[in-house]
């Protein structure tokens, strides 16, 4: 009796550990020694600078704002992309152009993420950083735990992607891959979409008290023919200010019907638009 | 009431143009395609209501029509958080108030616009209005 409670405990002890073992190996955690004291401040309400084109190196005409008529960037897009994109931009120009967020029912993911209208945070913490968006909301969170993205079974297309990163002095490098593709999200307005197979390399940096920088490369082997270079930069606002609510379907009065195209509601929810005669509900 | 009693009066259509390129679409979650940025309507009026929600405000004016009738026009206005940072508050527009709007109008004649800028009763400017 006496041997076999010892092989039991023996058995369960060894299970512990090779469980311990998976775990560890799995994700790497206890491999960061990184404490709160030496990574950067990042702290207050931040906004970008400029208008939500996602790249503003490329785009045509240089003063050109998403969701215009006819503004559109360059992005290295093999022919079958720049089909896509091109049909995008038509979308636009008609105004059927399908933004997920006019639907108030998703926020925008990775990496559009980084080229919203409204504040943002980062939020710093030794084994993780998080972006927190106002549009959406949404949040982007990066394990800087040491962890290695998971394996292709335990991975699948989600809005905000799966981020891993390393501080490298005072810049976060961080891989975002598995985000959602075309069809489910965009960059920008213009018609900008990848592959669920990109992969977004970020360089995160303040590069001065009140800017932060993000330098990113994208690569994505089903739309792209090289690496995209894309820098972001964001201000940091007034001491004291605040994130707020965007709750978008709070009072949207600006539905979508099946064409893609956006209503006007008046007060009552009768729709406005004088060739449509319709109450939505 | 409208300028001359017209509620769909185009006026300075190149100032106007040059103003919204210059503070960008009040538009931010949906297409802008049904507001024709190349002209402005004037809307002077009472406020009915001030809808400070998301994802854009609305203000509700009523404003006399050509032959004297109330028409109530609604105002679509930026997202509440951008425009809290830009001096507007939940009581910037009370129920009552005599207001002047400028306005981008619906393209189809409907009786809605994109804000551009307003004049309240006791002269205070908000977004970009100029006579």
């Amino acid at each position: 009796m006496q041997l076999v409670r010892i092989v039991m405990a023996s058995s369960k002890l060894a299970c512990l550990g090779v469980t311990a073992l998976l775990l560890f190996s799995r994700v790497g955690i206890a491999q960061s020694s990184t404490s709160l004291e030496d990574l950067p401040d990042w702290g207050g309400v931040w906004q970008m600078i400029g208008p939500t084109v996602f790249d503003r190196a490329t785009v045509e005409p240089p003063d050109g704002r998403a969701g215009r008529p006819g503004v559109r960037e360059h992005p290295p897009y093999n022919a079958e992309w720049e089909a896509k994109y091109l049909e995008n931009i038509d979308r636009v120009r008609q105004g059927r152009f399908p933004d997920p967020l006019s639907t108030c029912g998703i926020f925008p993911g990775f990496p559009r993420t980084l080229n919203l209208p409204g504040a943002l945070e980062f939020v710093v913490r030794p084994e993780q950083v998080w972006i927190l968006t106002e549009d959406g909301p949404s949040i982007t969170r990066i394990f800087t735990d040491g962890r290695s993205h998971p394996p292709p079974d335990e991975l699948w297309p989600t809005y905000s992607g799966e981020s891993v990163g390393r501080w490298e002095g005072d810049t976060l490098t961080f891989e975002t891959i598995g985000i959602k593709g075309a069809g489910d999200t965009i960059l920008d307005r213009t018609g900008l979409v990848l592959s669920e197979r990109a992969r977004i390399t970020t360089r995160l940096r303040r590069i001065d008290a009140s800017t932060m920088e993000a330098r990113m490369i994208i690569e994505d082997p089903l739309a792209l023919t090289e690496p995209w270079p894309v820098t972001k930069q964001y201000e940091r606002l007034p001491e004291g200010s605040r994130m707020f609510d965007v709750a978008c379907a709070e009072n949207n009065r600006n539905p979508v019907d099946e064409s893609g195209r956006t209503l006007t509601l008046d007060a009552d929810g009768n729709v406005l638009d004088v060739d449509i005669e319709t109450r939505v509900e | 009431m409208t300028k001359d009693k017209d509620p769909s009066r185009i006026v300075r259509p190149l100032l106007v143009a040059a103003l919204v390129f210059a503070c960008g679409s009040t538009v931010a979650h949906h297409s802008g395609n049904m507001f024709d940025r190349e002209q402005t309507v004037e809307l002077t009026g009472t406020v009915k209501d001030f809808q400070w929600t998301n994802p854009h405000i609305w203000i509700q004016v009523l404003v006399p029509g050509a032959e004297g009738q109330m028409e109530e026009w609604s105002i679509e206005g930026g997202v509440p958080n951008r425009l809290f940072r830009a001096g507007w508050r939940p009581t910037s527009f009370k129920p009552g108030d005599e207001v002047t709007i400028l306005a981008n109008p619906m393209r189809d004649g409907a009786k809605a616009g994109a804000f551009i800028g307003a004049r309240l009763a006791d002269g205070s400017i908000l977004g970009r209005f100029s006579e």
